[in-house]
């Protein structure tokens, strides 16, 4: 079997995962969320004060739960009320975003914009689709590259070996981490979602946005995902390693029912929402 | 639309923003172009800003260099997936929009004034010379 890495090489993959030693913890204000709502009898209004204590994290919040992310109507002006009007799962999942911005910004150029135009690709599929969760899908594009947060903040020598790979232009950044560790971001996505007890609408499209034909409990989520990341790709905006637009899974896109038509409308979604998101990618 | 002071408003540029006075009442409506006038009020009335819409500042040149960069730019980002009619229709979408804003741009400069008129519409007949 040419295709089967021998069972060498998969215990030094193996070795190589277990020398990223600090897994980042996930952020305290997530886990006690997380603890919260494990109690049936929480409310919202709870939920909302905890957040509120932390004052530079719920402007954070705020601005990204108006900003043209969700094309609210009215201005959301408190955590509480961004509860009742996007859900608990919408919040946790920016309180998730905020906490990690900085680990974004700082692993690898370019993978911020990458991350919220994927994110409003997302949106902008979802709704096309008429989803009445467009928002939770919207979020997990946001976090679907989680992984290479990681990658790039512990194996710093392994990532320029998979930059040098992907510089020729013509390997995607997932083959070139195949290459050089036989795991890519996706894996170590999981490892992370496992870790930080996430919830599958994130955890899924983390782990399978490149083979979104495998997804079993979010398969809808996770093949939107994967075709925002596509999308978003092909218009050059942001930088996810490399500058290439990824095969597309058919099984996905037929799933989805989606037709060759639909570009259109979707980006006409898209095009306004990205010239307005610049404002957030200042956020400090 | 951006934000410039008023020493930088000139007459001619054109509203992004409807402009009030620091009490609400309605100075100038979105849309409307700067005026001498509105000009002189406004520094009576110390307000030191307003959002004009942001002209094109590029030449014909520089715009078809642009689009040129942005084609060559296009095909290395698909070299990968020659085969896939799903995305070479993603590919078709996305040269089209941009073939679109080429020509609305070209045309805001050969005619700015009817142009930034029908902003809403693009000529009739935009789409056939699109794809010629």
């Amino acid at each position: 079997m040419p295709s089967q890495p021998a069972i060498q090489d998969r215990v030094q993959a193996k070795r190589e995962v277990r020398r990223i030693k600090n897994l980042p913890t996930v952020p305290g204000i997530v886990a006690k969320i997380s603890r919260m709502v494990e109690n049936p009898e929480t409310s919202a209004a709870e939920v909302g004060r905890l957040i509120s204590q932390d004052q530079v994290l719920s402007a954070k919040v705020l601005r990204m739960a108006n900003s043209a992310f969700f094309g609210m109507s009215r201005k959301i002006s408190s955590i509480s009320q961004a509860l009742v009007i996007l859900g608990f799962e919408v919040v946790k999942g920016l309180v998730l975003t905020s906490s990690v911005f900085d680990m974004i910004q700082k692993s690898m150029a370019g993978l911020w914009e990458h991350s919220i135009g994927c994110a409003a690709a997302s949106g902008a599929v979802a709704t096309l689709l008429g989803r009445d969760d467009a928002e939770e899908i919207l979020v997990a594009g946001l976090l679907h590259d989680l992984g290479k947060v990681v990658l790039a903040l512990n194996l710093p020598e392994e990532m320029n070996l998979v930059r040098e790979k992907v510089k020729n232009g013509k390997v995607l950044f997932y083959e070139a981490e195949n290459e050089v560790l036989d795991f890519d971001h996706s894996e170590l996505g999981q490892w992370l979602a496992e870790h930080w007890n996430l919830p599958e609408s994130l955890a899924e499209p983390m782990r399978l946005h490149h083979r979104p034909e495998k997804a079993v409990l979010k398969p809808e989520c996770t093949a939107i995902v994967h075709i925002a990341d596509i999308i978003i790709r092909a218009k050059g905006f942001g930088n996810a390693g490399d500058l290439l637009v990824p095969p597309v899974s058919m099984a996905a896109w037929e799933m989805l029912g989606l037709r060759k038509t639909d570009f259109l409308p979707i980006l006409d979604i898209l095009e306004p929402k990205l010239s307005s998101l610049c404002d957030i990618t200042s956020i400090d | 639309m951006k934000r410039i002071p008023i020493d930088k408003a000139v007459p001619g540029q054109v509203l992004a923003e409807k402009l009030t006075r620091h009490d609400g009442v309605l100075l100038a409506g979105q849309g409307s172009a700067i005026t001498e006038g509105l000009l002189r009020m406004l520094a009576r009335m110390n307000i030191d800003s307003v959002v004009i819409e942001e002209e094109e500042s590029r030449s014909v040149e520089e715009v078809l260099e642009d689009f040129r960069r942005f084609t060559q730019d296009l095909d290395a980002r698909f070299v990968r997936i020659e085969p896939q009619s799903v995305l070479q229709a993603l590919k078709k979408t996305m040269l089209y929009l941009a073939e679109k804003d080429r020509d609305e741009t070209l045309a805001l400069i050969n005619n700015p004034v009817s142009a930034s008129e029908g902003s809403a519409e693009p000529p009739q007949g935009a789409a056939e010379s699109v794809n010629a």
